[in-house]
């Protein structure tokens, strides 16, 4: 790898008629919202394709990755035309296989098979994201100070704060894990800081000494969390 | 998805990734095809026409449209228009959501309740374009 990348785009089709498109572009912002907001900014395809010079200009200059909803690629092909070739390709319905027929086109109908469909991709966007962010690890996120989570809609990032070893740590999209855990059954009990800990050591780093300390606190957390939202 | 015979009208949200504008425009779409009006209403992929694909130039020449936008770039409207398209109807997202002064909508991931009254508003200003499109084929 060379030198560090600061900004990737990402960029997903629009894909109306289906519903990978809907799967493609809520995955796009998760990482731009909780997974990557420091490294990543997103561009309106119809807007690229349209014309629009600076965002054009931005897929010259960058590392892009497209995100397709379907094997037609029109976010790859056209910012291929426009830009030049990118970065990386990922098509949601290669990554989902038959689990995208569970899915639907409107958010008003997601259930669980939407939101898993929308981690697994989030997640295949994420690690894409890390090939080019080279020199820092992608778990170093922090999002205190990050400006990200961006197309300049100012969407804030979400991220939560734990005490670790006397230390205060914030930890991007920990909100979401635990929603997405939640979803999943995982009880607030001590057996789940296990997979609380697994979870957040992908999108956070974690050094093996600090193992355990991350594990009372995820626990700890994860049980306010659910009380809070139970309440 | 194929539009079927009985397609009147086509609905076509700009889909802005950025902002809460661009997915309740993509809602009030679905809310237009899925719920108010379904078999009758469909819509398109937005790149996919921006792209040139001739089959989707062939179904905005052929049957009414009514965009969506989001943002005052009106990438719907112009793009369908570019593509030959017929406009019966342009909406703009913004115009209702200034009647909700002071709400929150949501973000561009997931909507607020507030949100999701300007999608069904939207939705509700769109469905009297089918039967105008009915009328005139008769």
């Amino acid at each position: 790898m060379g030198e560090a990348v600061a900004k990737v785009g990402i960029i997903s089709c629009s894909g109306e008629e289906i519903a990978e498109g809907t799967i493609a572009r809520q995955a796009v912002r998760r990482v731009l919202e909780a997974l990557r907001p420091n490294h990543t900014v997103t561009l309106c395809l119809p807007l690229f394709l349209a014309g629009e010079e600076g965002e054009r200009r931005f897929a010259r200059e960058h590392p892009t990755i497209t995100v397709d909803g379907c094997s037609k690629l029109c976010a790859k092909r056209g910012t291929e035309k426009y830009s030049g070739e990118v970065s990386a390709s990922l098509v949601v319905s290669d990554i989902l296989g038959d689990r995208a027929k569970h899915c639907h086109r409107s958010t008003r109908q997601a259930d669980k098979a939407d939101e898993e469909a929308v981690w697994i991709v989030a997640e295949r966007i994420a690690a894409a994201v890390d090939e080019f962010i080279g020199t820092r690890s992608a778990g170093q996120e922090d999002a205190a100070g990050s400006s990200a989570a961006c197309c300049a809609c100012g969407s804030p990032s979400s991220a939560a704060v734990v005490e670790i070893n006397g230390a205060s740590v914030t930890i991007t999209g920990l909100p979401l894990i635990f929603q997405h855990l939640q979803k999943n059954g995982l009880s607030p009990d001590e057996e789940s800081a296990n997979t609380l800990l697994e979870t957040a050591k992908i999108y956070h780093a974690i050094d093996a000494e600090d193992e355990n300390a991350y594990r009372h606190a995820l626990a700890a957390a994860y049980r306010e969390f659910c009380r809070e939202s139970t309440s | 998805m194929q539009s079927g015979n009985n397609t009147k009208l086509l609905v076509i949200p700009c889909s802005g990734v950025g902002k809460v504008h661009g997915l309740i425009s993509r809602e009030a779409v679905y809310r237009v095809t899925d719920d108010l009006l379904p078999g009758q209403a469909d819509t398109v992929c937005l790149a996919l026409l921006v792209a040139g694909d001739a089959e989707t130039k062939d179904k905005v020449q052929s049957i009414p449209c009514v965009t969506l936008d989001g943002c005052p770039k009106l990438c719907a409207f112009k793009n369908v228009e570019l593509s030959g398209g017929k406009v019966s109807n342009q909406i703009r997202v913004y115009d209702v959501m200034k009647r909700y002064r002071g709400a929150h909508f949501g973000t561009a991931t997931a909507l607020s309740e507030a949100g999701w009254q300007v999608v069904d508003e939207l939705a509700d200003a769109v469905v009297p374009n089918a039967n105008h499109s009915a009328v005139k084929e008769e």
